[in-house]
């Protein structure tokens, strides 16, 4: 299931960045979400390709304290785009799950 | 260890060398700072620990593979608008040039041109059809995570539209070559002639730049399915 909101999850964790390298990426994704998504950590580095890939994330190079060369990836206004809309159709989503397992009525989307 | 790693992942993904160069960097920036950021610090046990939390370097390429594969098919599907682009010039650069060196064309086989010319014609058109329907395809489908069965018939689907659009433009560029060969028939080598073998031999490279587009496509999409089967 993780695996399928994976591109949701990193855009939403570089949003909340700024701009950020492979291994900020992870750590945020680590912290914002308590530690409950226990992925390999490499699985994160083919979806930083892809989303960039698909043009929702730029990336530059530049050289970390350590002299090591460091990929920093940023999010495009297209990907800002396509984390509202992921965002949305999760509420929506969640929203129904909610409503199922408690007993809640969604509220109504207006059409 | 972590420099062992790293050329193990560096040669899975050697289908790719920029690629596996780019990720080389980038993996060995992230496990370094995993390691520093590990509270036993720079010992075996870290970069263990840090390789083991980063993944199988063989599934890791897998993924990769995938991606590098949809950057491929892309490119291939943006080249074959291009050939086609190329070829329209190179036809039509002929036809002026036929036009400014005031060559007519002889009664006989007259019949024969008419209908090369229709082939040429509708081989073409077809092929545009087809190419921008291939770019089209391609471009409207998202990069999957995975070698999944559904992208594996996206695949098909496209390398089909890539024959397709390639075997149109190669009846194309023969039926062009027989009338090249008809207008040049009986003429002396000069420089005049050679404007028109020359466009000619543009026209060929293309396809056949087109048709190593294809096979490098191929191949790739063979060596991402036997890395995603392991």
């Amino acid at each position: 299931m993780l695996k399928g909101h994976l591109d949701m999850i990193v855009l939403a964790a570089l949003a909340a960045a700024g701009s950020a390298h492979g291994y900020a990426v992870i750590e945020e994704i680590k912290r914002r979400s308590g530690g409950a998504f226990d992925l390999p950590e490499g699985t994160i580095y083919p979806a930083l390709h892809r989303l960039e890939q698909a043009g929702l994330l730029k990336s530059t190079w530049t050289t970390a304290d350590s002299g090591r060369r460091r990929r920093v990836y940023s999010l495009t206004r297209t990907g800002t785009r396509a984390l509202v809309e992921r965002r949305a159709v999760w509420k929506q989503f969640s929203d129904a799950i909610g409503g199922l397992l408690g007993g809640n009525r969604p509220r109504e989307t207006p059409a | 260890m972590i420099p062992d790693y790293l050329e193990s992942l560096a040669r899975e993904l050697d289908f790719d060398r920029s690629l596996s160069r780019c990720v080389r960097q980038e993996v060995e920036d992230h496990l370094w700072e995993a390691v520093a950021a590990d509270s036993t610090g720079n010992t075996p046990q870290a970069q263990r620990r840090a390789i083991a939390s980063f993944g199988d370097a063989r599934a890791i390429a897998a993924q990769f593979a995938v991606v590098s594969l949809a950057k491929h098919t892309r490119r291939a599907a943006v080249a074959a608008v291009l050939v086609i682009a190329s070829d329209l010039i190179a036809m039509k650069a002929r036809i002026a040039w036929y036009a400014a060196a005031q060559w007519g064309t002889s009664d006989d086989m007259r019949a024969l041109r008419g209908l090369v010319i229709l082939i040429d014609r509708y081989a073409f058109w077809m092929s545009v059809i087809i190419g921008l329907g291939a770019l089209a395809y391609i471009h409207s489908r998202e990069i999957p995570a995975a070698f999944y069965p559904a992208y594996r018939r996206q695949l098909r689907c496209f390398s089909m539209l890539c024959h397709a659009t390639a075997a149109a433009l190669v009846v194309s560029v023969l039926s062009d070559g027989l009338l090249t060969a008809l207008q040049l028939r009986g003429m002396k080598l000069s420089v005049e002639i050679w404007v028109a073998i020359l466009t000619m031999a543009i026209e060929i490279a293309c396809v056949g730049i087109l048709l190593v587009h294809i096979r490098s496509m191929t191949l790739r999409a063979a060596s991402t399915a036997a890395l995603a089967k392991t």
